[in-house]
């Protein structure tokens, strides 16, 4: 049935965003990393996903070009996905290591998301260029259709729970703590003996992680991938994810996430289509997601759901916190 | 603890920082006995800051040597000479806004149970118990200094002394063994700047060793030992402030600027 198929498709892109939105906000809303180049460690966890899955470059007639090509089991490839995106997280973490301010780091990540983009559709060997690469094997294509469409509606579910209890492990507690210190004031951070670097580092590479699994879980649903699916302004969509739903809180990325990402991207499709201007309802949704964001900026930066602090009662007891 | 009495605690050894063609800090010698406190005094422009900023890690110098607690911490970033009790506080005082108040005082404490490898993976139980210390001690602190009503608003949502006074707090909670203090009566009280003269007092007591910047030099005279009067990037005198309101180098060094 139509809408069962929707559903699916709509809780699929739900799961996924949620995992590149959680990662996002642990870089960005939780560390204060302006990672504009978000979106590339999507891509390369969708792209090592494709290619552990694909085979050899030469089967399907040879029609595309990758490098490497395996047939990993499912587990696995999703697994090497979130691996390659917390290497390439990592890497553009990189680009942060000098003390930059952090607009600055913001445009030169958005730079490396520019450039990143331009060699992998320039360059047709690495990984087909901006064709892109198709015919991604879905993991349970043995099965029924419909049970297959569930069955990766499950394991997108599985990931987003192993996902937020590992989320929680960073956000909440003193990591969560020292790295929200650092957003706040990384100097005031360092002279109270925090390695800045070192842990920009590591949520890079966890960051990375997150965007990674979704990017795989993408392109085994989908069954494609090319670069029009990673252009930088879905970075500007988690972005949007983040500040609308409320910087740093872990519940209200994401509400934001179904607000933003599901219910307005997705539901301008609903809109009635003008044939004199094809493609006018999607614009109408990035219209309103840039003023809807600069709108929060502006009146409630905090968000629909802003960060939570924990109490520690007042000075009389002498108890634990609550 | 009696035994280190006397001895040297930080040794800059002819410090300089220059910027471009301007030398800043163009060959400063002094040490820092353990216990005392020191100040550092001398004109506008006279390179104090900057000195205090190279000796915290916060720029790194052009040249010479910095020695604490008998290791060169010369190439030691700001953390790492943080982690090895040099502490220092900024002219501004520098909150994480976001935070509560106690919440600022625990996440000072560096290397932390909940902070490492093992603590991300193991969760709560790991840490549990040391954060429960550690709450304790920042407790006992914002009782010290009259915060406990503060505890848990945003540090961001307080005044300009009481967040100084976390920042001091901040710094006590990484239980340093030399404080740098950049003009920490800056935007003070009087009442306020008396109560912390008495606090900084009181630590130098317990064994801190305090190296301070500070313009007003009554409240230098009653609080340092030795002081260290710097003019245009080097050090003119050294001694006690009795003596060196008579000196006529000092006074020429104010004056004239």
């Amino acid at each position: 049935m139509a809408w069962e198929y929707y559903l699916v498709v709509m809780l699929v892109y739900l799961g996924t965003d949620l995992l590149a939105v959680w990662g996002l906000n642990l870089e960005f809303g939780v560390s204060g990393v302006a990672n504009l180049a978000y979106i590339v460690v999507v891509a390369a966890g969708a792209y090592t996903f494709a290619i552990c899955t694909l085979g050899p470059s030469s089967g399907n007639g040879g029609f595309q070009t990758y490098i490497g090509g395996f047939t990993l089991p499912f587990p696995l490839a999703l697994l090497a996905g979130a691996l390659a995106g917390a290497v390439v997280g990592t890497l553009i973490g990189v680009t942060g290591l000098k003390r930059l301010r952090q607009d600055y780091q913001a445009v030169a990540m958005l730079v490396v998301s520019l450039m990143v983009a331009t060699v992998v559709s320039a360059d047709t060997g690495f990984l087909n260029g901006s064709a892109g690469l198709a015919l991604i094997p879905n993991p349970f294509a043995d099965l029924d259709p419909e049970v297959a469409r569930w069955a990766y509606v499950a394991v997108v579910a599985f990931c987003c729970l192993i996902g937020f209890l590992v989320l929680r492990r960073f956000t909440t507690g003193p990591i969560g703590r020292t790295l929200r210190a650092m957003r706040d004031d990384d100097t005031a951070a360092s002279a109270a003996g925090k390695n800045v670097i070192g842990l920009r580092l590591v949520v890079q590479a966890v960051g990375g992680a997150f965007g990674g699994l979704s990017g795989a879980l993408l392109a085994g649903f989908i069954g494609g991938w090319s670069p029009s699916a990673w252009v930088y302004i879905e970075t500007l969509a988690f972005l949007s994810c983040v500040i609308v739903g409320g910087m740093g809180s872990d519940r209200g990325v994401s509400l934001g996430t179904l607000i933003i990402a599901v219910l307005l991207l997705q539901g301008v499709q609903f809109l009635p289509q003008i044939s004199s201007s094809p493609g006018l309802s999607e614009d109408f949704g990035w219209i309103i997601l840039g003023a809807s964001t600069i709108i929060f900026i502006w009146f409630r930066p905090q968000g629909v759901l802003p960060e939570r602090r924990p109490r520690y009662l007042g000075k009389s007891s002498s108890h634990s916190p609550g | 603890m009696s035994g280190d009495a006397g001895t040297v605690i930080l040794d800059v050894d002819r410090l300089e920082k220059h910027y471009g063609g301007v030398h800043a800090v163009d060959g400063v010698s002094f040490t820092v006995e353990r216990g005392s406190i020191t100040g550092l005094i001398g004109p506008n422009g006279a390179g104090k800051s900057t000195a205090l900023a190279v000796i915290g890690g916060y720029v790194s110098p052009t040249a010479g040597r910095i020695h604490f607690d008998g290791a060169d911490i010369t190439g030691y970033p700001m953390h790492a000479r943080a982690r090895v009790g040099l502490v220092r506080t900024f002219q501004m005082a520098r909150v994480f806004g976001n935070l509560t108040t106690i919440e600022n005082l625990l996440v000072a404490v560096p290397r932390q149970r909940g902070e490492s490898a093992a603590g991300i993976l193991a969760g709560k139980w790991f840490w549990r118990g040391e954060e429960r210390q550690l709450v304790e001690r920042a407790r006992a602190l914002l009782d010290t200094f009259g915060m406990s009503t503060k505890a848990d608003d945003p540090a961001r949502t307080l005044s300009g002394g009481q967040k100084r006074a976390v920042e001091i707090m901040r710094a006590l909670m990484m239980k340093p063994k030399l404080l740098l203090l950049d003009e920490p009566m800056a935007g003070l009280s009087p009442s306020l700047s008396r109560q912390l003269e008495d606090m900084l007092i009181r630590l130098a007591g317990d064994g801190l060793s305090l190296l301070l910047v500070e313009h007003e030099l009554d409240t230098v005279d009653r609080l340092c030992g030795k002081v260290v009067v710097m003019a245009q990037g080097r050090v003119l005198s050294e001694g006690r402030m009795a003596e060196l309101r008579l000196s006529r180098e000092v006074q020429d060094a104010y004056v004239i600027g």
